[in-house]
């Protein structure tokens, strides 16, 4: 396996991908397959530049994108606002028609498609979004103005939201579809644009990574913009999975460390955890992704005594500009980075892109911190560290206690920069016993771009009792939905409450499941993650389907090693033989990343490359 | 008493341990209940307390709750529990607030026979018996009217389940199916705070949790009295009103005199009106619960919520005051409409003393209950807030002491036969001024079926006040039909009927720019 990092180029993602791959050079083969990682949506809409939206809504509930959910944007300060709707009100058209629970209220008519369409027309947006309520029992509406919008104006995108995401709950469905709308047509050019440069150098169209960790190919991900959104994070834990399953670990729990932040995922027999929900800059994306919990803490967090005299660390962030003291590139504040430094678990070279450390502004920008908290350099060194450890352990149990998961039972991933550095200490404040680091920790991410399986999703509306569904009935959904989509291997999940809970757990089926077995999944389900069930009437709300084919497979093995270095008296001890033992507290030097040994724990070079670690039994 | 400061370099991170545990606690309690006003609106709080009754933690969700939970504990504190016994309480004579919030605790066991601490969860339910579904009627003027009054009972002895007394409930209540879904995501929640209390205290011991308790509650603190000490010398006065207490509609006045003094913020209510016959009476506890919100609003917002933040306030109020009500008082409307009534007292007064605060803003819930054969609904809607200094009140959200979500119009159509004919931006209902106050929120329901809406609102006649030059917002209305409705009243509906409210926008701030 090869690895290149280039800067990226924030005029046009599509300048720095073709660099990467010039820079990899001879190294590549023939390339047969190319996949993509973007964060091109997830800029559009932190930025705002998406296209300009029109939305048509329910006569009497045009209001939806400004309403929310109507709980304020800060519980105690007053002042903040929640950001704007990507739509103007201006620019939302009411739309006489009507669904209730018992059926069409009010039935669109003739009439009223021709006055929409005029107002749609005159408004001259990029792209139409329609989104109805009820449709996702009967899109009927929904469709009809579509096509006649279509019809007239062949140019115009028009997005139908229960196409998009065919749920109940009306704000989150009509907010994800104008998230769709609002980066379809931006998304749509960087890929055509992109596809032109690697064609022109000689390489394959793309693939894209979406947010539930599969891939589509250009054409279907330029139709698909709002599942990108989230695709970032998603990267790291297909790969972290990939390593897992090479050494034969079930569940895990992992953590990617940067610099400003660490996000926090969860893989429960070698598959990344996928849920539905999420947002991206205050707009909710209510589609599967790989569950990430993101904590403001990394390497670059900036450590600081607060008026009530506690030491904290973050949310500011050095970032990579000015970013820590020890990299000498003006930053003045001490980091979690600084803080590892003066404890000596991070040596000089090999550490990202070589930088030279220096060891003295570290200490001296932590001895500053240190005297206005009374502790010695090294104490106050510690405590920064654990206090980073302490917000990134709590987002590592929001992913893992709230679905029921025992964290005892898992190991943890460590990768980014920061992760083989942290993992040790985030292991002991879980209890977990084993952790495992894999090859390329700080490129992990595009290697699960490399190997995640191509997979298609569908998706629909079943919202039907168990004790109504039958086999053949649930057999016929399933088809319905196999049809839409094409691949080898075919995962259907229900989405399943009792009737009146207002969150739905996902449990897997298959075509042919009976009602009464969905019923029996959900309620054990529901035993492990809250303790009881109810005698009351379970439901089905949504039917989902993967479809995929398997990606690249991987095959890890040794990266060079750089020489590992005693804790401290840093001494040059050689490379390790694989299948070599070392004992913490020992600081090993990788390629991309600082590994941390601490007290108690064994590491032992994998065959695959990376480093396992265990807890020593006490 | 020796006190060991917690080391500063450990605050954070104790501080992070504890909330975590909160935190989890509400996770679960919001996707297992079954009633939209807990898991859609998140109507509910999940607290921790250590031995000694001291809260450590609170999950954010509601303010009301914020300073209310300590006298929950204090009651089941009084009232000999031992290690494992799970109480249920209401009685706002007793720790609770009004009836409709049940709040759960369990007296978390340490494995030896002792009691480590407790795991606290206050819920509202949408409906605990009494003269109107929804148990938030108008026009009640005792307690016994409200609903079923729950002093502190074992649901649990010592771990044991009393299913003789989760009958009794149930069968005083409209909706026991619902109910019993409710209690146990309660239960659930609770067991997740007693396992991460106990998993603290295996790791750590008794003493050293202690300590770090007190160090956490000493931080919080230094960190209020931090802001007071900035405001040493301030006084200020100011009045208000509620617009009648659901029997009458007669103004029922409101005063304070706030000074701040020694790092502390000492608030006198006299002059206020001695307790109603109506509900909007509430226990003291909520009248510290509202202070609290306003101290807490002028913190940042990073400072971990515990008892320690209430350190600094003292309150004191006439014996016979409509704020510290006693039995046999009514109370439903004193949590959610007295509560926002002294939120906006205390704001004005703070204003009056020349300290930076926002206009006000909605200044009430909206409270709706529906109730039919087997079903009621209850909720809340969100208005105008104030405008700034820093910039124009956002729109259509809640204010003040709640902050609960909307129900879905799909989901609410679904389970009731309720039809939204309009949700909708109140336009222009925001007061006028350099920064504009937020807008308020229409909401009009049509009933398919026949059944009984009771109002519980304020701020149909008193506008919300603009600031520093700013206009008042526009006062909300409630209409049948198109015909206005009193603002606490209680209607028979026939299907077709359409209730509709427009809830008020907040004030501005700020003399307006000439055009």
């Amino acid at each position: 396996m090869h690895a290149r990092k280039v800067l990226s180029t924030p005029e046009d993602q599509g300048v720095g991908v073709v660099a990467a791959l010039e820079a990899l050079g001879s190294s590549l083969g023939p390339v047969t397959r190319l996949v993509h990682g973007t964060t091109v949506v997830t800029n559009l809409l932190l930025e705002r530049t998406g296209a300009r939206v029109v939305l048509c809504a329910t006569a009497g509930a045009t209001d939806l994108l400004e309403l929310r959910r109507q709980d304020r944007a800060s519980l105690y300060d007053l002042s903040v606002q929640h950001p704007a709707p990507l739509v103007a009100a201006a620019d939302v058209i009411a739309v006489d028609e009507r669904r209730g629970v018992r059926g069409v209220e009010r039935a669109l008519t003739d009439a009223q498609v021709e006055l929409v369409m005029r107002a749609v027309l005159a408004l001259r947006p990029e792209v139409v979004v329609i989104s109805f309520l009820h449709a996702y029992a009967d899109d009927a509406h929904e469709r009809r103005l579509a096509q006649a919008l279509r019809e007239a104006s062949p140019d115009l995108t028009v997005v139908v939201a229960t196409a998009v995401l065919p749920e109940i709950r009306e704000y989150e469905r009509t907010a994800t579809a104008v998230a769709e709308g609002y980066a379809r047509p931006g998304v749509g050019r960087y890929l055509d644009r992109l596809g032109e440069r690697l064609r022109r150098a000689g390489f394959p169209a793309p693939a894209v990574m979406t947010s539930g960790g599969g891939m589509r190919n250009a054409a279907d991900a330029a139709q698909h913009a709002a599942s990108l959104a989230l695709s970032g994070p998603a990267g790291g834990v297909v790969g972290a999975a990939a390593v897992l399953r090479a050494a034969g670990i079930a569940d895990a729990l992992t953590i990617d460390i940067g610099g400003t932040s660490a996000d926090a995922g969860l893989i429960l027999a070698g598959e990344p955890l996928v849920e539905p929900g999420g947002s991206v800059a205050g707009v909710p994306i209510a589609l599967p992704r790989v569950l990430v919990e993101t904590v403001s803490a990394g390497g670059g967090s900036i450590a600081w005594v607060d008026e009530g005299g506690a030491l904290r660390v973050g949310p500011r962030s050095a970032g990579a500009r000015p970013g820590p003291v020890a990299f000498g590139r003006g930053g003045t504040e001490p980091t979690v980075t600084d803080a590892q430094v003066v404890l000596g678990r991070i040596g000089s070279g090999g550490w990202s892109g070589g930088v030279a450390l220096d060891r003295e502004a570290a200490h001296a920008a932590v001895a500053r911190l240190a005297a206005r908290l009374g502790a010695t350099v090294e104490r106050t060194a510690a405590a920064v560290v654990r206090a980073a450890d302490a917000e990134m352990a709590r987002a590592l149990r929001r992913v893992s206690v709230d679905r029921g998961v025992d964290p005892r039972d898992c190991a943890l991933v460590g990768f980014g920069g920061g992760g083989p550095l942290h993992a040790c200490a985030l292991a002991d404040a879980l209890a977990m016993r084993t952790v495992l680091v894999p090859p390329f920790a700080g490129v992990l991410s595009a290697v699960g771009l490399a190997i995640a399986p191509e997979r298609r999703e569908a998706a629909a509306s079943l919202l039907v009792r168990t004790a109504a569904l039958d086999s053949h009935a649930f057999r016929a959904a399933c088809d319905a939905l196999a049809a839409r989509v094409s691949g080898h291997e075919r995962r259907w999940q229900v989405r399943v409450r009792y009737e009146g809970q207002g969150h739905e757990l996902e449990v897997a089926a298959a075509p042919g499941d009976s009602g009464r077995e969905i019923a029996d999944r959900f309620e054990q389900t529901h035993r492990t993650l809250y303790g009881f069930t109810l005698p009351r009437a379970v439901e089905c709300v949504a039917l989902r389907h993967v479809a995929s084919d398997p990606g690249a497979r991987a095959a890890f093995r040794r990266d060079p090693l750089g020489p590992p270095f005693d804790a401290r008296g840093l001494v040059d001890r050689g490379g390790p033989a694989p299948g070599d033992v070392l004992r913490g507290p020992l600081a090993v030097t990788l390629p991309d990343a600082t590994l941390w040994v601490a007290e108690g724990w064994t590491a032992r070079a994998l065959a695959i490359g990376g480093w396992r670690l265990d807890r020593d039994t006490p | 008493m020796s006190r060991h400061d917690l080391d500063p370099l450990e605050l954070s991170v104790w501080s992070s341990l504890v909330a975590m545990i909160a935190e989890e606690m509400g996770s679960v309690l919001t996707r297992g209940a079954l009633s939209p006003n807990i898991r859609e609106r998140r109507d509910a709080s999940c607290a921790l307390f250590d031995s000694g009754g001291r809260m450590v933690a609170q999950a954010a969700h509601i303010p009301v709750h914020l300073g209310a939970l300590p006298e929950a504990v204090r009651a089941v504190r009084g009232s000999t529990p031992r290690a494992g016994d799970v109480f249920l309480l209401n009685s706002p004579w007793q720790g609770g607030s009004h009836l409709p919030d049940l709040t759960m605790i369990e007296a978390i066991s340490d494995g030896a026979g002792g009691i480590a601490g407790y795991a606290v969860v206050r819920a509202h339910h949408a409906d605990v018996g009494g003269m109107s579904p929804g148990s938030m009627p108008q026009g009640a003027t005792e307690l016994v009217q409200e609903g079923l009054v729950l002093p502190p009972v074992r649901l649990e002895r010592v771990g044991v389940p009393d299913p003789e007394l989760l009958a009794l409930i149930l069968a005083n209540v409209r909706t026991p199916d619902e109910r019993r879904g409710d209690l146990a995501a309660q239960r659930a929640a609770c067991e997740v705070g007693a396992r991460g209390w106990r998993a603290l205290l295996a790791q750590h011991g008794a003493a050293r949790l202690a300590e770090v308790t007190d160090g956490l509650l000493d931080y919080a603190e230094r960190r209020a009295r931090a802001r007071l000490t900035a405001l040493e010398g301030a006084t200020g006065t100011a009045e208000d009103a509620l617009e009648g207490d659901g029997v009458s509609e007669q103004d029922v006045p409101l005063s304070v005199a706030l000074s701040v003094r020694s790092g502390a913020l000492h608030l006198d209510f006299t002059g206020t009106s001695p307790m109603v016959r109506g509900n909007v009476n509430c226990p003291i506890q909520v009248t510290r619960a509202a202070a609290l919100f306003v101290l807490r609003s002028l913190l940042p917002e990073d400072v971990p919520t515990n008892e320690g933040i209430a350190r600094p306030i003292h309150i004191s109020a006439p014996d016979d005051c409509c704020l510290a009500a006693r039995a046999p008082a009514a109370v439903a409307a004193g949590n959610v409409e007295m509560s926002q009534r002294i939120t906006d007292l205390l704001f004005a007064a703070f204003a009056a003393a020349g300290v930076d605060v926002p206009a006000q803003g909605q200044g009430t819930m909206n409270n709706i209950t529906f109730g039919g054969a087997g079903w009621t609904f209850y909720e809340t809607l969100g208005g105008g807030q104030g405008a700034s200094a820093k910039g124009p009140g956002p729109d259509a959200v809640h204010v003040g002491m709640s902050n609960t979500r909307n129900t879905p119009i799909e989901s609410l159509e679904r389970a009731y036969p309720l039809v939204i004919e309009r949700y909708a931006v109140r336009r222009g209902s925001g007061g006028a001024g350099r920064h504009r106050g937020g807008d308020g929120v229409v909401r009009a329901y049509r009933v398919l079926e026949p059944c009984t809406v009771t109002l519980l609102t304020e701020r149909r006649r008193r506008a919300p006040r603009g600031a520093a030059g700013g206009g008042d917002g526009a006062c909300g209305e409630n209409l049948l039909n198109g015909e206005p409705l009193p603002a606490k009243c209680r209607r028979e509906l026939q299907p077709g009927d359409v209730v509709e409210l427009r809830t008020p926008g907040g004030g501005g701030w700020g003399v307006p720019a000439r055009a």
